[in-house]
């Protein structure tokens, strides 16, 4: 499975929303005595309009990084990002970030929050204020509009952010973790609302998650990254849209599953008695 | 159009307490009062509760010094919002952009570092013998503490606001300005307020001790002009009122906070 690049699916290409052609970062050393950090190298991969791809590996190989350099917030070393055609380059509206700890204004009101961009880009209220309300309902945020960040749940918040950024109408949404730092029931709860908001706007989503049955469960494709910033493998997932939460209970869930964690763990491929956990799962699997 | 005025504590434990804080109040006037019944404390040195309300009475019928008292006291505050107001309309500007340029930090960061350990009090020579006994210089004094705290304040505001509030900003499409304006002065406003709320403090007691030194007027002036003429419970009665105008101002600027920082959610 090494450094094979990731194949189009086999029907009639959708147009590519996100290019991502051979990229590398490299964060050069943050003091004399420590070396340069190669976070990205050889990076190839596209999302196609309302497509969920996930991008799937261990902490700290990267996930952030690409998913930064794709929405502007940081500047690659080599090779190209392009959005809807278009090279990356500073942050804007056509590509909206849910970040993992939600980045809500506190002083303003859930309303307030939502239509934060279109009313500061002097959008006419007319048009993004219908759009903000449907979106509200779609969300499930109703009868919340007036509160304020700091009284809403963690879900709730993230709920915010997903309103938020759909009201932008972006080519594509980032979502960095975006339900990683949720209890368990939250997060199943939010993996089913972001099914049932995509199966409403289509939106073209690139997710980045470390949980293999979250990329499972949400994404078309799911891009596999190792350790070593690359990408190392592409997985088509079979399921077809719509889904619920109780995909995963069925037996090909279970072993796609199995399949993933094994390919984010390859180090423990080659070295038989492994150790701790990977034993024990592996043992159970075989 | 939010519900601003939500209880800090627990009602029950909030009354509780500030009747204590009522009782502290109560014993030190009962102490007060029976030391100098009793003769524990000479009269001169510490005047009876009531010697201090009659020349109270006094002061609000004569004034002190040729002035009545309501004008000592305007004085005082006179300079405290002027030097105040003008502090926080320059410290704040400068301050956020202190805090979001390195290159402004780097170049103003020395005058700040330097300034840290020496107190406002001891420019006051200096202040006299740049712009004179009048009011300019204490105005000017006040003015540069006040610019200080909120300075530093402001500009420790920024630096702290979350990388991706702004990354939100950014990525909604804002300018720069914008980008101030609506995320990273509101983000930076709890800092923003504690250096204000500071200045305040730092203020008035700055300029009392302005006063002290060199005035024709303000509560300062009175309570070294009656040390001079041993006007003894004139100096307590200056004392008394320059600590409930402190305690008001605090009120008035935690009132603030709380109307403005609502959201933020302690």
């Amino acid at each position: 499975m090494g450094g094979e690049v990731a194949t189009v699916p086999a029907q009639a290409p959708p147009p590519a929303k996100i290019v991502v052609r051979d990229v590398g970062r490299t964060f050069p050393a943050a003091s004399r005595r420590s070396f340069p950090v190669v976070a990205l190298r050889g990076v190839h991969c596209e999302v196609y309009a309302q497509e969920i791809v996930g991008l799937l590996g261990p902490s700290g190989c990267g996930k952030t990084t690409l998913l930064n350099l794709i929405a502007g917030f940081d500047r690659q070393d080599e090779g190209s990002i392009t959005i809807g055609g278009r090279p990356a380059g500073r942050p804007g509206p056509d590509r909206m970030m849910v970040f993992q700890f939600p980045a809500l204004f506190g002083w303003l009101t859930v309303w307030d929050n939502i239509v934060f961009g279109p009313r500061h880009r002097g959008e006419d209220e007319r048009e993004y204020a219908p759009r903000a309300r449907a979106l509200i309902d779609a969300v499930g945020l109703s009868g919340r509009e007036h509160d304020y960040p700091h009284q809403l749940s963690g879900g709730m918040k993230q709920r915010v952010q997903l309103a938020r950024a759909l009201l932008n109408r972006p080519e594509v949404l980032l979502m960095d973790e975006p339900f990683g730092a949720l209890d368990s029931q939250t997060r199943s709860q939010m993996q089913e609302l972001l099914l049932q908001v995509w199966g409403l706007y289509h939106p073209t989503i690139l997710l980045v998650t470390h949980d293999p049955e979250e990329a499972l469960l949400l994404c078309g494709r799911v891009y596999i990254m190792g350790r070593d910033g690359r990408i190392q493998d592409c997985l088509t997932v079979p399921f077809p849209y719509p889904r619920t939460v109780g995909l995963i209970g069925t037996a090909e869930f279970a072993r796609l599953k199995y399949d993933l964690l094994r390919a984010l763990r390859p180090e423990e491929d080659s070295q038989p008695s492994g150790g701790h956990a990977g034993g024990r799962l592996k043992g159970g699997g075989a | 159009m939010a519900a601003a005025g939500r209880p800090r504590r627990g009602n029950a434990a909030g009354v509780r307490y500030s009747l204590i804080s009522w009782g502290t109040v109560g014993a030190i006037l009962l102490l007060w009062y029976v030391a100098t019944a009793r003769g524990w404390i000479s009269s001169f040195t510490l005047p009876s509760p009531a010697q201090l309300l009659g020349e109270f009475r006094l002061l609000l019928l004569k004034g002190y010094a040729g002035k009545p008292l309501a004008e000592h006291l305007w004085a005082s505050l006179l300079r405290t919002f002027t030097g105040l107001g003008l502090g926080i309309a320059v410290g704040v500007p400068v301050g956020l952009l202190m805090g979001y340029s390195p290159a402004v930090h780097a170049v103003l960061s020395p005058i700040f570092s330097f300034l840290r350990p020496i107190p406002p009090i001891a420019f006051i020579p200096l202040m006299i013998l740049y712009f004179g006994i009048g009011e300019f210089s204490k105005v000017a004094l006040i003015f540069l503490a006040a610019l200080y705290y909120v300075v530093l304040n402001s500009s420790a505001g920024v630096r702290t606001v979350p990388r991706d509030l702004i990354r939100a900003g950014e990525n909604m499409g804002l300018t720069r300005v914008q980008l101030f304006a609506h995320v990273i002065f509101w983000a930076a406003l709890p800092h923003i307020m504690t250096g204000v709320k500071t200045a305040t403090a730092v203020s008035w007691a700055i300029v009392v001790a302005a006063e002290l030194i060199a005035a024709q007027a303000g509560l300062g002036f009175m309570v070294m002009d009656a040390t001079t003429f041993f006007r003894v419970p004139d100096v307590y009665i200056g004392i008394i009122i320059i600590g409930l105008i402190g305690v008001t101002l605090e009120i008035i600027t935690l009132f603030l906070d709380r109307r403005l920082l609502h959201w933020a959610g302690k």
